[in-house]
Protein backbone atom coordinates (compact mmCIF):
# COMPACT_ATOMS: atom_id res chain seq x y z
CA UNK A 1 0.00 0.00 0.00
CA UNK A 2 1.52 3.10 -1.01
CA UNK A 3 2.03 5.96 2.05
CA UNK A 4 0.41 8.72 1.38
CA UNK A 5 0.16 12.45 3.98
CA UNK A 6 -3.74 11.88 3.51
CA UNK A 7 -3.69 7.96 4.76
CA UNK A 8 -1.64 9.02 7.52
CA UNK A 9 -3.68 11.61 8.90
CA UNK A 10 -6.84 9.53 8.39
CA UNK A 11 -5.20 6.78 10.65
CA UNK A 12 -4.29 9.64 12.96
CA UNK A 13 -7.71 10.66 12.89
CA UNK A 14 -9.09 7.29 13.76
CA UNK A 15 -6.72 6.43 16.03
CA UNK A 16 -6.97 9.64 18.11
CA UNK A 17 -10.53 10.31 17.73
CA UNK A 18 -10.81 13.32 15.80
CA UNK A 19 -12.86 12.02 12.91
CA UNK A 20 -16.30 13.45 12.97
CA UNK A 21 -19.15 10.07 13.34
CA UNK A 22 -19.79 9.54 9.71
CA UNK A 23 -15.90 9.90 8.69
CA UNK A 24 -15.26 7.21 11.53
CA UNK A 25 -17.86 5.02 10.51
CA UNK A 26 -16.68 5.48 6.33
CA UNK A 27 -13.14 4.39 7.56
CA UNK A 28 -14.03 1.07 9.57
CA UNK A 29 -15.53 0.06 6.93
CA UNK A 30 -12.79 0.78 4.61
CA UNK A 31 -10.30 -0.75 7.36
CA UNK A 32 -12.75 -3.75 7.32
CA UNK A 33 -12.71 -4.54 3.11
CA UNK A 34 -9.19 -3.93 2.79
CA UNK A 35 -6.84 -5.91 4.83
CA UNK A 36 -3.75 -3.85 4.03
CA UNK A 37 -5.35 -0.89 5.35
CA UNK A 38 -6.32 -3.18 8.25
CA UNK A 39 -2.64 -3.94 8.95
CA UNK A 40 -0.97 -0.51 8.44
CA UNK A 41 -3.53 0.62 10.91
CA UNK A 42 -2.05 -1.65 13.11
CA UNK A 43 1.46 -0.54 12.53
CA UNK A 44 0.28 3.18 13.35
CA UNK A 45 -1.64 1.70 16.36
CA UNK A 46 1.84 0.26 17.87
CA UNK A 47 3.85 3.11 17.30
CA UNK A 48 1.49 5.61 18.79
CA UNK A 49 0.81 3.23 22.25
CA UNK A 50 4.77 1.85 22.05
CA UNK A 51 6.29 5.55 21.91
CA UNK A 52 3.13 7.37 23.29
CA UNK A 53 4.83 5.38 26.42
CA UNK A 54 6.59 8.66 27.11
CA UNK A 55 7.53 7.64 30.68
CA UNK A 56 9.68 4.71 29.60
CA UNK A 57 11.05 6.48 26.23
CA UNK A 58 11.92 9.46 29.06
CA UNK A 59 13.57 6.86 31.31
CA UNK A 60 15.32 5.31 28.07
CA UNK A 61 17.03 8.28 27.08
CA UNK A 62 17.72 8.68 30.56
CA UNK A 63 19.70 5.49 30.20
CA UNK A 64 21.57 6.80 27.26
CA UNK A 65 22.47 10.29 28.56
CA UNK A 66 23.83 8.45 31.94
CA UNK A 67 25.92 5.66 29.40
CA UNK A 68 27.53 8.81 27.66
CA UNK A 69 28.31 11.15 31.07
CA UNK A 70 29.98 7.47 32.55
CA UNK A 71 31.96 7.18 29.17
CA UNK A 72 33.19 11.23 29.38
CA UNK A 73 33.94 10.65 32.97
CA UNK A 74 36.08 7.75 32.06
CA UNK A 75 37.51 9.98 29.05
CA UNK A 76 38.28 13.05 31.54
CA UNK A 77 40.00 10.46 34.15
CA UNK A 78 42.24 9.16 31.79
CA UNK A 79 43.12 12.67 30.86
CA UNK A 80 46.86 13.58 31.30
CA UNK A 81 45.92 16.25 33.75
CA UNK A 82 43.86 13.92 35.86
CA UNK A 83 46.91 11.48 36.08
CA UNK A 84 49.24 14.41 36.26
CA UNK A 85 50.77 12.79 39.39
CA UNK A 86 51.61 9.65 38.48
CA UNK A 87 52.32 10.30 34.97
CA UNK A 88 54.95 12.93 35.29
CA UNK A 89 56.62 10.46 38.35
CA UNK A 90 56.65 7.67 35.19
CA UNK A 91 57.72 9.90 32.35
CA UNK A 92 60.21 11.30 34.16
CA UNK A 93 61.93 8.14 35.52
CA UNK A 94 61.81 6.73 32.27
CA UNK A 95 63.25 9.79 30.82
CA UNK A 96 66.15 9.73 33.41
CA UNK A 97 66.99 5.94 32.42
CA UNK A 98 65.92 5.88 28.80
CA UNK A 99 66.66 9.66 27.39
CA UNK A 100 64.32 12.07 26.35
CA UNK A 101 63.82 10.51 22.98
CA UNK A 102 61.57 7.70 25.24
CA UNK A 103 59.94 10.98 27.22
CA UNK A 104 58.25 12.61 23.78
CA UNK A 105 57.00 8.96 22.32
CA UNK A 106 55.80 8.78 26.12
CA UNK A 107 53.78 12.37 25.51
CA UNK A 108 52.61 11.31 22.07
CA UNK A 109 51.15 8.50 23.22
CA UNK A 110 49.39 9.73 25.84
CA UNK A 111 47.76 12.52 23.51
CA UNK A 112 46.65 9.85 20.76
CA UNK A 113 44.51 8.18 23.90
CA UNK A 114 43.02 11.45 24.69
CA UNK A 115 41.92 11.97 21.30
CA UNK A 116 40.95 8.30 20.78
CA UNK A 117 38.72 8.60 24.05
CA UNK A 118 37.37 12.06 23.23
CA UNK A 119 36.36 10.63 19.49
CA UNK A 120 34.88 7.62 21.04
CA UNK A 121 33.19 9.90 23.69
CA UNK A 122 32.10 12.59 20.87
CA UNK A 123 31.03 10.45 17.61
CA UNK A 124 27.92 9.59 16.94
CA UNK A 125 26.84 8.37 13.27
CA UNK A 126 24.56 11.38 11.39
CA UNK A 127 21.33 10.74 12.20
CA UNK A 128 18.77 9.30 10.03
CA UNK A 129 16.21 11.68 8.64
CA UNK A 130 13.73 11.88 5.98
CA UNK A 131 16.46 10.25 3.29
CA UNK A 132 14.04 7.92 2.18
CA UNK A 133 10.83 11.06 1.15
CA UNK A 134 9.39 10.00 -1.77
CA UNK A 135 9.14 6.22 -0.97
CA UNK A 136 9.59 5.06 -4.48
CA UNK A 137 13.36 4.31 -4.45
CA UNK A 138 13.52 0.97 -2.81
CA UNK A 139 17.97 1.02 -3.03
CA UNK A 140 17.56 3.74 -1.24
CA UNK A 141 15.64 2.56 1.45
CA UNK A 142 17.81 -0.58 1.81
CA UNK A 143 20.64 1.01 2.03
CA UNK A 144 19.50 3.28 5.02
CA UNK A 145 18.48 0.05 6.40
CA UNK A 146 21.91 -0.89 6.32
CA UNK A 147 22.83 2.54 7.78
CA UNK A 148 20.24 2.22 10.91
CA UNK A 149 21.40 -1.27 11.53
CA UNK A 150 25.48 -0.21 11.32
CA UNK A 151 26.09 -2.24 8.70
CA UNK A 152 28.73 0.34 6.86
CA UNK A 153 30.62 -1.49 4.89
CA UNK A 154 27.30 -2.39 2.99
CA UNK A 155 26.35 0.94 2.56
CA UNK A 156 29.73 1.85 1.76
CA UNK A 157 29.65 -0.87 -1.12
CA UNK A 158 25.79 0.75 -2.17
CA UNK A 159 26.16 3.87 -2.10
CA UNK A 160 29.94 4.69 -3.71
CA UNK A 161 28.09 3.62 -7.25
CA UNK A 162 24.74 5.52 -6.10
CA UNK A 163 23.60 7.61 -8.91
CA UNK A 164 22.25 10.38 -7.39
CA UNK A 165 24.89 11.01 -4.79
CA UNK A 166 26.78 13.85 -5.85
CA UNK A 167 23.41 15.90 -6.12
CA UNK A 168 22.43 14.53 -2.53
CA UNK A 169 24.21 16.33 0.46
CA UNK A 170 23.04 13.87 2.94
CA UNK A 171 23.91 10.60 1.51
CA UNK A 172 27.37 12.15 0.76
CA UNK A 173 27.21 12.43 5.41
CA UNK A 174 25.90 8.74 5.73
CA UNK A 175 28.37 7.50 2.81
CA UNK A 176 31.15 9.77 4.44
CA UNK A 177 30.24 8.23 8.35
CA UNK A 178 30.31 4.81 6.86
CA UNK A 179 33.83 5.26 5.78
CA UNK A 180 34.67 6.96 9.54
CA UNK A 181 33.08 3.72 10.89
CA UNK A 182 35.41 1.89 7.99
CA UNK A 183 38.75 3.13 8.93
CA UNK A 184 38.98 4.57 5.48
CA UNK A 185 39.21 8.42 7.01
CA UNK A 186 40.74 10.14 4.17
CA UNK A 187 37.66 8.75 2.03
CA UNK A 188 35.36 10.41 4.77
CA UNK A 189 37.39 13.78 4.94
CA UNK A 190 37.12 14.23 1.09
CA UNK A 191 33.31 13.57 0.73
CA UNK A 192 32.40 15.98 4.08
CA UNK A 193 35.06 18.48 2.40
CA UNK A 194 33.34 18.45 -0.59
CA UNK A 195 29.78 20.15 1.03
CA UNK A 196 30.41 23.73 0.47
CA UNK A 197 29.74 26.29 2.32
CA UNK A 198 26.84 27.48 1.26
CA UNK A 199 24.80 24.29 2.14
CA UNK A 200 22.52 23.69 5.02
CA UNK A 201 24.74 20.73 5.58
CA UNK A 202 28.04 22.60 5.49
CA UNK A 203 28.14 23.11 10.08
CA UNK A 204 27.54 19.57 10.16
CA UNK A 205 30.00 18.26 7.39
CA UNK A 206 32.71 20.79 9.53
CA UNK A 207 31.49 19.07 12.78
CA UNK A 208 32.27 15.50 11.07
CA UNK A 209 35.73 17.09 9.41
CA UNK A 210 36.70 18.28 13.02
CA UNK A 211 36.26 14.47 14.63
CA UNK A 212 37.71 12.91 11.58
CA UNK A 213 40.92 14.50 12.52
CA UNK A 214 40.41 14.01 16.11
CA UNK A 215 40.41 10.12 15.12
CA UNK A 216 43.29 10.72 13.26
CA UNK A 217 45.16 12.53 15.87
CA UNK A 218 45.22 16.03 14.51
CA UNK A 219 44.33 17.75 17.38
CA UNK A 220 45.37 21.51 16.14
CA UNK A 221 43.08 20.91 13.26
CA UNK A 222 40.07 19.77 15.14
CA UNK A 223 40.81 22.68 17.41
CA UNK A 224 40.70 24.78 14.25
CA UNK A 225 37.31 24.04 13.09
CA UNK A 226 35.49 23.69 16.15
CA UNK A 227 36.61 27.38 17.06
CA UNK A 228 34.59 27.75 12.98
CA UNK A 229 31.64 26.02 14.30
CA UNK A 230 31.19 27.84 17.74
CA UNK A 231 31.92 31.32 15.70
CA UNK A 232 28.94 30.06 12.46
CA UNK A 233 26.60 29.74 16.31
CA UNK A 234 24.62 26.67 14.87
CA UNK A 235 23.06 23.77 16.41
CA UNK A 236 26.35 21.97 16.93
CA UNK A 237 28.06 24.89 19.10
CA UNK A 238 27.44 23.50 22.22
CA UNK A 239 28.90 20.04 21.31
CA UNK A 240 31.91 21.93 19.72
CA UNK A 241 32.23 24.16 22.92
CA UNK A 242 32.28 20.89 25.00
CA UNK A 243 35.18 19.38 23.02
CA UNK A 244 36.86 22.48 22.77
CA UNK A 245 36.97 22.89 26.54
CA UNK A 246 37.92 19.23 26.76
CA UNK A 247 40.68 19.41 24.01
CA UNK A 248 42.18 22.23 25.55
CA UNK A 249 42.39 20.58 29.42
CA UNK B 1 14.19 -10.86 48.09
CA UNK B 2 14.67 -8.66 51.63
CA UNK B 3 18.19 -7.24 50.66
CA UNK B 4 17.65 -3.65 51.48
CA UNK B 5 20.31 -2.36 49.41
CA UNK B 6 18.28 -4.10 46.53
CA UNK B 7 15.08 -2.66 47.63
CA UNK B 8 16.78 0.90 47.22
CA UNK B 9 18.13 0.11 43.78
CA UNK B 10 14.29 -1.04 42.75
CA UNK B 11 12.81 2.11 43.97
CA UNK B 12 15.81 4.50 42.26
CA UNK B 13 15.06 2.78 38.86
CA UNK B 14 11.34 2.80 39.34
CA UNK B 15 11.76 6.85 40.54
CA UNK B 16 14.33 6.93 37.50
CA UNK B 17 16.89 8.19 40.29
CA UNK B 18 19.79 9.58 38.50
CA UNK B 19 21.95 9.00 41.10
CA UNK B 20 20.97 5.43 41.71
CA UNK B 21 21.22 4.52 37.93
CA UNK B 22 24.75 6.25 37.40
CA UNK B 23 25.90 3.39 40.53
CA UNK B 24 24.10 0.75 39.33
CA UNK B 25 25.44 0.57 35.69
CA UNK B 26 29.35 1.73 36.47
CA UNK B 27 28.78 -1.53 39.46
CA UNK B 28 27.29 -3.94 36.96
CA UNK B 29 27.59 -3.39 33.58
CA UNK B 30 31.44 -5.06 33.26
CA UNK B 31 29.70 -8.14 34.29
CA UNK B 32 27.41 -8.05 31.26
CA UNK B 33 29.85 -7.45 29.25
CA UNK B 34 32.41 -10.22 28.80
CA UNK B 35 28.94 -12.40 28.10
CA UNK B 36 28.07 -10.58 25.20
CA UNK B 37 31.28 -9.72 23.38
CA UNK B 38 31.63 -13.59 23.43
CA UNK B 39 28.50 -14.07 22.01
CA UNK B 40 28.66 -12.37 18.52
CA UNK B 41 27.99 -8.98 20.17
CA UNK B 42 29.98 -5.70 20.32
CA UNK B 43 30.39 -2.91 22.45
CA UNK B 44 27.36 -1.19 20.75
CA UNK B 45 25.79 -4.16 22.36
CA UNK B 46 26.90 -4.87 25.69
CA UNK B 47 25.21 -0.78 26.23
CA UNK B 48 21.43 -1.81 24.20
CA UNK B 49 21.34 -5.13 26.31
CA UNK B 50 22.24 -3.35 29.64
CA UNK B 51 19.57 -1.00 29.05
CA UNK B 52 17.04 -2.54 27.06
CA UNK B 53 17.44 -4.70 31.16
CA UNK B 54 16.96 -2.00 33.13
CA UNK B 55 14.18 -0.70 30.88
CA UNK B 56 12.80 -3.78 31.16
CA UNK B 57 12.96 -4.07 34.76
CA UNK B 58 11.62 -0.36 34.88
CA UNK B 59 8.23 -1.59 33.31
CA UNK B 60 7.85 -4.45 35.53
CA UNK B 61 8.16 -2.07 37.98
CA UNK B 62 5.60 0.36 37.11
CA UNK B 63 3.35 -2.19 36.33
CA UNK B 64 3.88 -4.30 39.79
CA UNK B 65 4.76 -7.40 37.97
CA UNK B 66 8.07 -8.07 39.07
CA UNK B 67 8.51 -11.15 40.88
CA UNK B 68 12.30 -12.12 42.28
CA UNK B 69 12.42 -15.16 44.34
CA UNK B 70 13.22 -14.54 48.52
CA UNK B 71 16.55 -16.41 47.60
CA UNK B 72 17.25 -14.05 44.81
CA UNK B 73 19.57 -11.02 44.64
CA UNK B 74 18.13 -8.08 42.25
CA UNK B 75 21.20 -7.96 40.47
CA UNK B 76 21.34 -12.21 39.65
CA UNK B 77 17.65 -11.56 38.61
CA UNK B 78 18.98 -8.08 36.39
CA UNK B 79 21.48 -10.81 34.51
CA UNK B 80 18.97 -13.37 34.35
CA UNK B 81 16.93 -10.86 32.23
CA UNK B 82 20.32 -9.50 30.18
CA UNK B 83 21.54 -12.66 28.51
CA UNK B 84 18.15 -13.74 28.05
CA UNK B 85 17.47 -10.23 25.82
CA UNK B 86 20.80 -11.30 24.29
CA UNK B 87 19.73 -14.73 23.75
CA UNK B 88 16.29 -13.82 22.14
CA UNK B 89 18.12 -11.21 19.50
CA UNK B 90 20.67 -13.84 18.81
CA UNK B 91 18.00 -16.41 17.97
CA UNK B 92 15.82 -13.78 15.90
CA UNK B 93 18.38 -12.15 14.11
CA UNK B 94 19.93 -15.15 11.91
CA UNK B 95 23.37 -13.08 10.98
CA UNK B 96 25.10 -13.35 14.07
CA UNK B 97 26.69 -16.33 15.26
CA UNK B 98 26.43 -18.35 18.95
CA UNK B 99 29.55 -18.99 19.65
CA UNK B 100 28.77 -20.06 23.13
CA UNK B 101 26.58 -22.60 24.74
CA UNK B 102 24.09 -20.57 26.53
CA UNK B 103 21.69 -23.37 27.69
CA UNK B 104 22.09 -22.95 31.21
CA UNK B 105 21.18 -19.52 31.31
CA UNK B 106 17.59 -20.43 30.78
CA UNK B 107 17.19 -21.72 34.52
CA UNK B 108 18.04 -18.60 35.45
CA UNK B 109 14.54 -17.70 35.09
CA UNK B 110 11.05 -18.05 35.11
CA UNK B 111 9.63 -19.23 32.16
CA UNK B 112 7.03 -16.63 32.24
CA UNK B 113 9.53 -13.56 32.39
CA UNK B 114 11.17 -15.24 28.99
CA UNK B 115 7.76 -14.77 27.25
CA UNK B 116 7.57 -11.69 28.38
CA UNK B 117 10.96 -10.70 27.51
CA UNK B 118 10.52 -12.00 24.02
CA UNK B 119 6.86 -10.11 23.77
CA UNK B 120 9.11 -6.82 24.75
CA UNK B 121 11.48 -7.16 22.50
CA UNK B 122 8.96 -5.39 19.99
CA UNK B 123 9.12 -1.88 22.08
CA UNK B 124 12.39 -2.31 22.05
CA UNK B 125 13.00 -1.94 18.23
CA UNK B 126 10.68 0.52 18.06
CA UNK B 127 12.50 2.86 20.65
CA UNK B 128 15.80 2.57 19.21
CA UNK B 129 14.82 3.15 15.89
CA UNK B 130 12.92 6.47 17.14
CA UNK B 131 16.09 7.33 19.13
CA UNK B 132 18.12 7.03 15.84
CA UNK B 133 15.83 9.60 14.22
CA UNK B 134 16.78 13.45 14.36
CA UNK B 135 16.11 16.04 17.24
CA UNK B 136 13.63 17.48 14.70
CA UNK B 137 11.52 14.19 13.97
CA UNK B 138 11.79 12.97 17.55
CA UNK B 139 10.26 16.48 18.21
CA UNK B 140 7.17 16.04 16.06
CA UNK B 141 6.70 12.73 16.33
CA UNK B 142 6.60 13.08 20.29
CA UNK B 143 3.54 15.22 20.01
CA UNK B 144 1.77 13.47 17.43
CA UNK B 145 1.78 10.53 19.54
CA UNK B 146 0.83 12.34 23.07
CA UNK B 147 -2.26 12.93 20.77
CA UNK B 148 -1.75 16.40 19.96
CA UNK B 149 -3.36 17.99 16.50
CA UNK B 150 -0.91 19.74 13.48
CA UNK B 151 -1.87 23.03 15.16
CA UNK B 152 -0.79 22.33 18.47
CA UNK B 153 2.61 20.43 17.43
CA UNK B 154 2.89 24.21 15.31
CA UNK B 155 2.35 26.34 17.91
CA UNK B 156 4.48 24.55 20.52
CA UNK B 157 7.06 23.90 17.73
CA UNK B 158 7.06 27.10 15.92
CA UNK B 159 6.95 25.79 12.50
CA UNK B 160 4.64 26.14 10.53
CA UNK B 161 1.40 23.98 10.12
CA UNK B 162 2.23 23.32 6.47
CA UNK B 163 6.11 22.07 7.79
CA UNK B 164 5.11 20.53 10.45
CA UNK B 165 2.37 18.25 8.64
CA UNK B 166 5.23 17.54 5.97
CA UNK B 167 7.72 16.94 8.72
CA UNK B 168 5.38 14.26 10.42
CA UNK B 169 4.58 12.46 7.06
CA UNK B 170 8.57 12.35 6.26
CA UNK B 171 9.68 11.16 9.41
CA UNK B 172 6.73 9.00 10.64
CA UNK B 173 6.88 6.96 7.29
CA UNK B 174 10.57 6.76 7.86
CA UNK B 175 10.73 5.57 11.19
CA UNK B 176 7.86 2.70 10.22
CA UNK B 177 10.62 1.73 7.26
CA UNK B 178 13.13 1.18 9.35
CA UNK B 179 11.19 -0.72 12.07
CA UNK B 180 9.85 -3.36 9.41
CA UNK B 181 13.40 -3.71 7.85
CA UNK B 182 14.56 -4.52 11.53
CA UNK B 183 15.73 -8.27 11.52
CA UNK B 184 14.18 -8.21 14.88
CA UNK B 185 10.58 -7.02 13.67
CA UNK B 186 10.36 -9.28 10.76
CA UNK B 187 10.93 -12.06 13.05
CA UNK B 188 8.79 -11.00 15.45
CA UNK B 189 5.78 -10.25 12.90
CA UNK B 190 6.31 -13.50 10.91
CA UNK B 191 6.06 -15.44 14.49
CA UNK B 192 2.61 -13.35 14.89
CA UNK B 193 1.41 -14.11 12.21
CA UNK B 194 2.16 -18.11 12.03
CA UNK B 195 -0.10 -17.88 15.74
Amino acid sequence: MKRTPEIFDKIEGYLNNTLSENEYADFEKEITANPELAQEVEKHRALHTILGDTDTLAFKEKLVKISTRIKEEEVSNNTPSNRFANYWKIAASIAIILGLGTFFWYTSTSTHDKTKELYLAYYQPFPIEDVTRGNTDTTLQHIMQHYSNKSYDSVVTALRGYANLANQEPLQLYLGNSYLNTNQEKKALSLFENIPNTSTYNEVATWYIALTHLKLNQPKKTIRLLKKIISYDGTYKTKASNLLKRLSE
Amino acid sequence: MNNTEDQKILKGIVAGDEGVLTKFYKDNIKYIRPYILRNSGCEEDVEDVFQDGLVFIYQKLKEDTIKIEPSSSFRSYFFGVCKNIWRNRLRKNKRLVVTEDMSDDEEMIDPEVLTDIEDRDREHVYRTHFMNLSDTCREVLNLLFLGKSMKEISETTGYTEGYTRKKKFECKESLLQMIEKDPIYQELHQDSEKE
